[in-house]
């Protein structure tokens, strides 16, 4: 376009020179002048845009989203047209991305809505928002800005656990028990009669008083139970045919755990040595056992945020952790396959003082090996191959 | 595709086609009366109104029945009919009004002579060049109505999707439209420059062409419409581009009255326009044309000149066999003409400013200041246009000479002003640490570079880093670590991204490493730090314009 502009301007000029007129110098004003001024309106009034989203930046899964986008065009320029492409994560809204043409007059606002749907775990960018416009006639390219992009947290399924068979060692907590062994002496639920060799600490002297015979005042047993999850996402220690499934199923399963604990106003913490996408160079900070809701959100945007990642083992990161973890502490290990130095370094934390209990995630795991050598270390295991599986956790047990 | 959206263009695609139509019309018709007046003043004698007349007529009659014939296959049967019989009706049509334009008599003359057989006569001058430009004038307008169905007047064959395999153009269509407008421009221009000029006394004395200023208005008019026209007629066709290629990426247009506030803009921008033309000046009170005339005169003589030189050169060696053969030369060329004398400057404007005329000073300063933004904008246009051109010209060893001068001379100056500001600075440093050693706190001064270590130099610069930043606006926190601060600091300095991955690199492994530190590592990070310093004054320099 600018060759045959050039050869016009120059031609014009020629003549400008042997006619001496003011008709071709007219005619150099109009066409540099409609250029310029329509080159420098396009790119001008693009500077002046500015967006704003707004959204709920967390999610549970299955949830709908609304994201309220905002263009305001600051300028005193209109903006004939702009072109609107706002950069979706595939696994939230699929092939239908967010893109609209508006038009801008000055100082005016257009406010869009469009919804993602809540569809995978995971840490999802959205944005960036591309924008485009151009000039009026359509002389050049059209010129492009990017607004930032935002995150999103989906978390992870979570499925409510009405019953869990965790062992513990730490007596006296809020958990019922069914081992006299951890009575509770706050726990009082009912009396009976002396029968020799109950401890005079037990002789309820009221009742007695009252009842003219001794009475022994019987304790519920209880727990403490503060659990420490320790999430392995390794990729090479799962199946490799059912990987990705399995490693999903593993983060559901210490979603739900942690959420059981929590619920149960116990303790519980998380290691997992999975990839942080926050994090450039690091992987995810592990979480201390702590109590309550917030503690829990935080555990399930991690959970959210975790992906798979190849040679990062476990067993290294977990001997690190396991020396700040309280005695008595229980150790969840949820993985995909059982090596050697896992069950020894879970045998060392049973040494310690520490319980184990080791749960198979995913299918392609000969759990009847894994169960005989864990049951030589006395380590509890448990094989979920599907979510189905953990119903065993959903029935309502009665307890004595 | 979005329904609302497909309503929409089909709507836009009706009104745009009756508006891009008209304008075609007008713009055409433009062209037709520049021609109208060319034959006129080269040919008074032939009826350069009808000839225009029939252009025009053609012109109405192709956009009619443009999209009748456009259904018709190329060179099939139907097509040669339908093209066929009509081009036999406008060669009748036309030769019989060429005929009646001379009057009853000749028009039955002629008559009379084509029915005794005397078809010579039917083919006069006149009626080739009017025949001539019937073909133009039908085929001009398929050219627009062509390239604007494509943009969209079409919608059916705008959506079409170019099957794969198919070579598609590489120009795209709205490009291909601004060309023709402007390429029309030029033949318009150049037309109308020789409708300005007195053919028939030019042709008499060819030394001295001759100005027809009574012709100049009307032509003028023309052309500069044509222009107006032309510019709406692309923002049109801008719009329309951009609404099917919108269609055809299914994006769906929130905006209802985008259309209206397009209509609206480009009425005000052409406006707008018409208004900065009729405010600038026009005038040539400096005599700057008179100036580039005379210029073009020397370059004319000098080719002339040279031309001269060739023919005697020529001349000399023809005459030297014949001579040797004892036989007369050749008689030498003619004197070739004299290189034409350009028409005298105009009596209104003198060569050199009057004294006291400040209004033409006024004048003349804002037509150079016009001219030279006006080609500068076009040069700088032109070059970003075209980004290979400097590597083409590099290809022509002179002007490769000549950048590699510039370049070095450039880099001289850069080198030699980022000297001289640091010498400024170290001065000034050195008279402020003279003053600052004589003041209050005699055990506080500044720290002598060459009395330090590598890895206190290393140190010094990396702490210079965290200085200069902090003063940028990118404070590092006492929790951050160098490599968290280094990415803090890349996105604040994008262009810097290496250079503070090496300074933080080098400072980590001199602060927390046992290597030994050489002082060329000390060297490299010092150049580091200084590309850095570059990149945090630019972005402070930035920000301050940003805050004016």
């Amino acid at each position: 376009m600018f060759g045959r502009f050039f050869t016009l301007l120059v031609m014009l000029l020629l003549i400008a020179a042997f006619m001496r007129g003011d008709f071709a110098l007219t005619l150099i004003y109009l066409v540099v002048g409609a250029l310029a001024v329509g080159l420098w309106w396009g790119s001008r009034a693009l500077v002046q845009v500015q967006t704003k989203r707004r959204f709920n930046s967390h999610a549970f899964l299955g949830e709908k989203v609304r994201i309220h986008l905002t263009v305001q065009n600051k300028g005193w320029l209109p903006l004939l047209w702009l072109e609107l492409r706002e950069t979706l994560p595939v696994a939230l809204v699929g092939p239908n991305s967010f893109q609209t043409v508006t038009n801008l007059s000055p100082r005016a606002e257009a406010q869009f809505e469009y919804f993602v749907d809540a569809r995978k775990r995971g840490y999802y960018p959205i944005g960036p928002l591309s924008l485009s416009t151009g000039d009026i006639l359509g002389l050049r390219d059209s010129l492009q800005a990017r607004a930032g992009a935002e995150a999103l947290v989906v978390y992870p399924r979570i499925i409510p656990f009405t019953s869990m068979d965790i062992p513990s060692l730490s007596p006296q907590g809020a958990l019922r028990h069914r081992l006299p062994l951890f009575e509770d002496p706050t726990r009082v639920f009912g009396k009976r009669g002396y029968v020799s060799g109950d401890s005079l600490r037990r002789i309820d002297w009221k009742s007695s008083a009252s009842a003219g015979r001794l009475q022994v005042k019987l304790f519920e047993p209880s727990i403490a139970l503060e659990t420490f999850v320790v999430l392995n996402l390794n990729a090479t220690d799962y199946y490799y045919r059912t990987r990705i499934d399995s490693t999903e199923l593993a983060i559901v399963i210490a979603a739900s755990i942690s959420n059981w604990i929590v619920e149960k106003k116990q303790m519980v913490g998380l290691l997992v040595n999975g990839h942080d996408p926050l994090a450039t160079d690091s992987g995810l900070q592990p979480l201390p056992p702590r109590k309550g809701q917030r503690h829990l959100m935080r555990l399930l945007e991690t959970l959210a945020r975790a992906e798979t990642t190849d040679n990062s083992a476990l067993v290294p990161m977990l001997q690190q952790q396991r020396y700040r973890l309280a005695w008595g502490t229980t150790l969840i290990v949820i993985t995909g396959e059982v090596r050697d130095d896992l069950l020894d370094e879970l045998y060392q934390a049973r040494r310690a003082g520490q319980n184990s209990v080791l749960i198979l995630a995913g299918r392609g795991v000969p759990d009847d090996e894994v169960r005989r050598r864990a049951a030589f270390f006395g380590i509890p295991v448990v094989a979920v191959a599907t979510e189905r599986d953990l119903n065993i956790w959903t029935k309502r047990v009665k307890h004595p | 595709m979005n329904p609302r959206a497909r309503s929409n263009a089909a709507s836009n695609a009706r009104s745009f086609r009756f508006i891009s139509y008209s304008l075609v019309f007008l713009m055409i018709t433009c062209f037709t009366l520049a021609i109208g007046a060319l034959i006129q003043n080269a040919m008074p004698d032939w009826p350069a109104s009808i000839m225009t007349g029939v252009m025009l007529l053609l012109v109405i009659d192709r956009l009619l029945t443009y999209q009748r014939f456009k259904s018709l296959p190329v060179f099939s049967p139907e097509w040669f009919v339908a093209v066929g019989t009509q081009w036999i009706v406008f060669v009748i049509f036309i030769r019989l009004l060429l005929s009646y334009a001379k009057g009853l008599s000749a028009f039955v003359e002629d008559l009379s002579l084509f029915a005794h057989g005397y078809l010579e006569n039917f083919f006069s001058p006149e009626f080739i060049v009017t025949l001539w430009l019937a073909g133009f004038a039908w085929s001009l307008p398929a050219q627009f109505l062509e390239l604007l169905d494509e943009i969209g007047a079409d919608q059916a064959q705008a959506l079409r999707e170019t099957p794969p395999g198919v070579p598609g153009n590489a120009i795209p269509v709205h490009q291909r439209l601004v060309n023709l407008v402007f390429s029309m421009g030029i033949v318009l221009v150049i037309l109308a420059a020789l409708a300005l000029v007195d053919l028939r006394a030019t042709l008499i004395n060819p030394a001295a062409p001759t100005l027809t200023p009574d012709r100049f208005t009307s032509v003028q008019a023309g052309v500069l419409l044509y222009f107006i026209l032309g510019l709406a007629l692309l923002s049109q066709s801008r719009l329309m581009s951009l609404q099917t290629r919108w269609n055809i990426q299914r994006i769906p247009i929130a905006s209802d009255n985008l259309s209206k506030k397009w209509g609206s803009y480009s009425l005000f921008f052409l406006f707008l326009i018409v208004v900065i033309v009729s405010l600038l000046p026009t005038g040539d009170s400096l005599g700057l044309f008179s100036l580039l005339a005379a210029l073009i005169d020397l370059l004319l003589g000098v080719l002339f000149f040279l031309w001269q030189l060739i023919i005697i050169l020529a001349a000399f060696l023809i005459s030297l066999p014949l001579l040797l053969l004892g036989l007369d030369p050749p008689s030498t060329m003619q004197s070739p003409l004299p290189p034409p004398v350009l028409p005298p400057a105009s009596d209104n404007p003198p060569l050199f400013m009057l004294d006291g005329a400040i209004w033409d000073f006024i004048r003349s300063a804002l037509l150079w200041g016009a001219l030279i933004l006006i080609v500068g904008f076009s040069v700088r246009n032109f070059i970003r246009q075209h980004g290979d051109l400097p590597a083409v010209l590099r290809k022509v060893p002179v002007l490769n000479w000549l950048i590699l001068a510039w370049e070095w001379l450039r880099r001289n100056v850069d080198r030699t002003r980022v000297g001289l500001v640091r010498a400024v600075a170290d001065g000034w440093q050195g008279i402020v640490s003279r003053l600052e050693r004589r003041g209050a706190q005699p055990g506080t001064g500044w720290i002598s570079l060459r009395s330090l270590d590598p890895r206190r130099k290393i140190y010094f610069f990396y702490h210079a880093m965290l200085r200069q930043s902090a003063r940028a606006g990118l404070t590092r926190k006492s929790s951050q670590t160098p490599s968290e601060y280094a990415e803090l600091l890349e996105k604040g300095l994008p262009t810097a991204g290496e250079d503070i991955d090496a300074i933080t690199g080098a400072f980590v492994e001199a602060r927390y490493s046992g290597h030994e530190v050489h002082s060329k590592q000390a060297n490299d990070v010092k150049t580091v730090w200084g590309r850095i310093r570059r990149a945090l004054q630019e972005r402070s320099g930035r920000a301050r314009a940003g805050k004016k």
